[in-house]
This record gives structure tokens, C-alpha cells and sequence, in this order.
């Protein structure tokens, strides 16, 4: 059923454009190395990997940093590879609800490197890391939530306040 | 180029060098360039030998104001001189070229080298190596108009032109940079005025000559202040080579190529593993940079976009060695 579903969408990704008949391995090979390295030496505060027996869809748990209002929150993502990983990047969405300016209301983050800015080179921990530093410091300047980054610019202890109180109440 | 200025330092005249440096300058500009700060230097080593009878020649090569306006100098000159040894000697040095056998030095020279002289003994500090000599033909000719008759005013503008002076008292600097700057001003001040107006040449050529026989002391000047830091030190000042130091230490410092392709995973092949795609020195194997080509073809590394000559030379690479040599000609640019 994996298989099934993993070569249509490689056919159809595979028109127009140069895509080898390798590129499933190539971003399998990639994606289970990247799985192993997690294995072995996962980042501070992050875990991921496959949700199931798909290997192109993960879920990863982000424990809040220290020193933030998501203190102790465990936030799970959602990570799915699309099958040219890592040549575009991958979708990560959250699923536990955080008040961050930076993901909306359906769990959707807006994150450079996850956009315009992503690199091949990147990978899955590194990502991690990134969104781990959003926590420590949103960007109220590329918010996808005006109102929580308007908070966050006007009154930061209310806005941590609020942060804190989500965390208690939906990442616990 | 310091070698080549060394070797031919044994002509003693400039005259001689000129000639010299005339054949050259048939054959490359470039040539010519560095044939000049030769015969810069030798001027500079004759003058250091006819120091000696420098105090009767003097007045004599003077005429009218100039002589005037250039003692007035070197009576200030004089008076601040105690506080500053260096310049003492920077003043003999500069007065002695109006009798080099040279014949390029003319009144203005003289003149010119004098007040150069107060004024950078005026100065103590240190300065910006590079700028310095683009700035001296100009600042030079602003002094020698304040001569005129502006002698209070001399000061203020010797002042003011002091940021961008160089203190002679520096030869481990003074030198390096006159490799670099003696080369400008010629080609500006002396060549061009060579070969269409010759009678402009004495002037621009002393602009040009004076300030850099300010600051260049041979090793093995007689006259060189003992005071003055050993030259050693200017082989730990790589200005020059410091280019070539940095492209060294750039393609010395990429990392040797990963045994595996960092965006697909897959082992590197001889040829994947010489391909250098970009100057950020970012590896990866032939398909996945084919791939990132098709897409938006930046490096993954660096995330700039790939230069289309490095990757139009990819396909010529049985090694990667052409690409290599591509790229490493681009980064000394």
C-alpha cells in the first residue's frame, strides 16, 4: 500500500522534469539515514520519526525550551517528506495548539527554511532546532497570528502569560 | 617585485634606469610599472651616497621663492624635529634628492619634499596604508599652493592632509606600500605626461617621486636611522601576499571531499568526489547538483545561486580537475 502509493505520486511528480526512476531510493536512503543519525544523536529537547510504517511521514515532539512560557510543553508535528525530499522541503505542521505568533490556528508554522529558504543540505534535526528557536524567539514581523504578535510587541508578560497558560493547558 | 627592485638596485644613476626602464615599457606596461619603482629605488640609493655634500648643494639648485619659502620650512621643520627623531632624518633624505644625479628633481621637488617633510612630522599616528599614495599627488600640489604665500595657513593644511599622510618613521609599512602605490601615480602622474607634454614630466614626476622617497629606507642604507624598526618585519606584514594567502588558506581549508553525497546519501564516486560545483566548496554528487540545477539552482551549502561557468565546465571533467582550476581562478579575482 506504501509502495503503491509512493509510485504514483513519483510519476506524477516525474513529469516534465528530469527525475531518475532512482529517486524514490534516493530520498528513502535519505530519509532512513536521516532517521538513524536522529536515532543515535537526537538535538536537546527534540525526538522524531515515523509515525507508522510510512517512512514519509513523521511525527516529532518539541519540548518547550526553558526560560519560555512553553517551559515544559511537549508540542508534537506532523513532518511529511514530499517524495523529492530533500529537494523541496518538508511540511511540518504542529499538532498540539501553541499560542506562538508564528503558527496559526490549524498547527501551519511560517518558517524560512520550511519555505524560500531551504536547502537541500538541511535536514529533519536541523529543522527541529529551528523551530525550537522560534520558541525562544518569535518573529512578530512574519507572523501568521497579527493579533498574538501584536501582543507579543505591546505587552510581552501578557503575551507570556497567555503562551503559558496554552502550554499548561493543551501541551501537558 | 621586491626582488627584481633589489637586483637592479646596482645602477647608480636614474638616468641609466630611465633608459631602462624606456626599453621595458616597448615591451609590457606592466613591466614598465615595476621598472619605474626600480629606478624609484636606485634614485633613492644614489641620493642616500650623495648625502654628503647635500648642505652646500642645496641653495644653489634653488632658485627664487621656492629656496626662500623651503628654508622658512626647514626652519619650522628644524625647530619641531627635536621632539621627533624620524623625521630628522626623513628631512636630510628629502632635501638630498634636489642633488641626485637624477636631473628629475627640480625646484619644486626640493620644496615640495621639504614641506612634505614638516608635515609629516606633524604627524605621528598611525595610517592607512592603501589610501595613502592615491591621496599624495593631490594633498602635494595643495601644499605647495599654500607656499605660495600662505604660510600660516601651511599649517592648518598640512594638518588637515595629515589623516591621510603616511609618518615616514614607518619603513616596515612605508615600503610594503610603496610596492603597491609607487605603480599608480606613475602611470598616472609620469606616463602619460611622458609622452605628450615633456615638461610636464618634472613636475609630475617629483609629485610622485618625493613623497616616496619619504618613506622607503634600503636595509642597507648607510644613512638609515638606527632608530627605525628592522625591515624584517615587512615579510609579517603580507599586504601583498596576504591575497594570495587568503586563496590559499580558502582552498586549503575545504573540506576534503565526504565520502558520501550529504543530500542524497549516496557514496561519492572518484568523480563525484572531485566535483567541486561551488566556491563555498560545498560537495555533492553529480545527480543531486543536476537535480538542484533543473530546480533553483543554488548550492545547498551557501543557498547562492551556481556560477553557469563553473557548471558549464562541468561536463569537460574526466577528474574535476578543470573545474577546480575554474573556480580557483575565479576566487583570486
Amino acid at each position: 500500500m506504501l509502495s503503491a502509493g509512493s509510485n504514483t505520486a513519483i510519476n506524477s511528480s516525474s513529469e516534465g522534469s528530469w527525475v531518475s526512476p532512482t529517486s524514490v531510493p534516493a530520498s528513502r536512503k535519505r530519509i532512513q539515514r536521516e532517521m538513524s543519525e536522529l536515532n543515535v544523536d537526537p538535538p536537546p529537547y527534540c525526538s522524531a520519526g515515523p509515525k507508522g510504517d510510512n517512512l514519509y511521514n513523521w511525527i516529532a515532539t518539541i519540548i518547550g525550551p526553558p526560560g519560555t512560557p512553553y517551559e515544559q510543553g511537549i508540542f508534537f508535528l506532523d513532518i511529511n517528506f514530499p517524495f523529492d525530499y530533500p529537494f523541496q522541503p518538508p511540511k511540518v505542521s504542529f499538532k498540539t495548539r501553541i499560542y506562538h505568533c508564528n503558527v496559526d490556528d490549524t498547527g501551519n508554522l511560517s518558517l524560512d527554511i520550511l519555505e524560500g529558504s531551504w536547502s537541500p543540505a538541511l535536514t529533519i534535526a536541523k529543522v527541529l532546532l529551528a523551530i525550537q528557536s522560534i520558541f525562544t524567539n518569535p518573529n512578530p514581523y512574519k507572523s501568521q497570528m497579527p493579533g498574538i504578535a501584536h501582543l507579543y510587541l505591546s505587552d510581552k508578560a501578557k503575551h507570556d502569560e497567555v503562551a503559558a497558560q496554552w502550554t499548561l493547558r493543551f501541551a501537558r | 617585485m621586491v626582488s627584481d627592485s633589489i637586483t637592479s638596485g646596482s645602477i647608480p644613476s636614474a638616468a641609466i634606469a630611465k633608459d631602462f626602464a624606456k626599453k621595458k615599457r616597448a615591451n609590457r606596461s606592466a613591466k614598465l610599472k615595476q621598472c619605474k619603482l626600480d629606478a624609484r629605488r636606485e634614485q633613492w640609493l644614489s641620493r642616500g651616497k650623495d648625502k654628503g655634500p647635500r648642505e652646500d648643494w642645496e641653495p644653489g639648485h634653488r632658485h627664487g621663492r621656492g629656496s626662500d619659502q623651503s628654508l622658512d620650512n626647514l626652519g619650522m621643520n628644524r625647530s619641531r624635529d627635536d621632539d621627533n627623531d624620524g623625521s630628522v632624518h626623513q628631512y636630510s633624505d628629502s632635501e638630498s634628492q634636489s642633488n641626485s644625479p637624477t636631473g628629475t628633481m627640480g625646484v619644486l621637488g626640493g620644496n615640495h619634499s621639504v614641506s612634505k617633510c614638516t608635515r609629516s612630522s606633524t604627524t605621528s599616528s598611525t595610517f592607512s596604508c592603501g589610501s595613502s599614495m592615491g591621496c599624495c599627488s593631490g594633498s602635494t600640489t595643495e601644499v605647495e599652493e599654500g607656499d605660495d604665500g600662505l604660510l600660516d595657513d601651511w599649517e592648518a593644511v598640512a594638518d588637515a592632509l595629515a589623516a591621510n599622510d603616511e609618518p615616514p618613521q614607518n619603513p616596515p609599512l612605508g615600503n610594503v606600500s610603496e610596492n603597491e602605490n609607487a605603480v599608480d601615480p606613475h602611470s598616472k602622474g609620469q606616463l602619460p605626461s611622458e609622452s605628450e607634454n615633456p615638461g610636464v614630466e618634472h613636475v609630475g614626476h617629483v609629485h610622485v617621486s618625493a613623497p616616496t622617497s619619504n618613506r622607503a629606507w634600503r636595509p642597507d642604507d648607510a644613512f638609515r636611522p638606527p632608530g627605525l624598526p628592522n625591515l624584517s618585519k615587512q615579510c609579517s606584514l603580507p599586504i601583498n601576499s596576504c591575497h594570495c594567502g587568503n586563496g590559499a588558506i580558502l582552498w586549503a581549508h575545504i573540506p576534503s571531499a565526504p565520502s558520501s553525497c550529504p543530500i542524497c546519501y549516496e557514496d561519492l564516486d572518484k568523480t563525484d568526489s572531485s566535483f567541486l560545483p561551488c566556491l563555498c566548496g560545498f560537495r555533492l554528487c553529480l545527480f543531486c547538483h543536476k537535480r538542484i540545477l533543473e530546480e533553483d539552482g543554488r548550492c545547498p551549502g551557501c543557498r547562492q545561486p551556481y556560477r553557469s561557468d563553473t557548471v558549464e565546465a562541468d561536463p569537460s571533467l574526466p577528474g574535476g580537475g578543470p573545474t577546480l582550476r575554474l573556480a580557483r581562478s575565479y576566487s583570486m579575482e
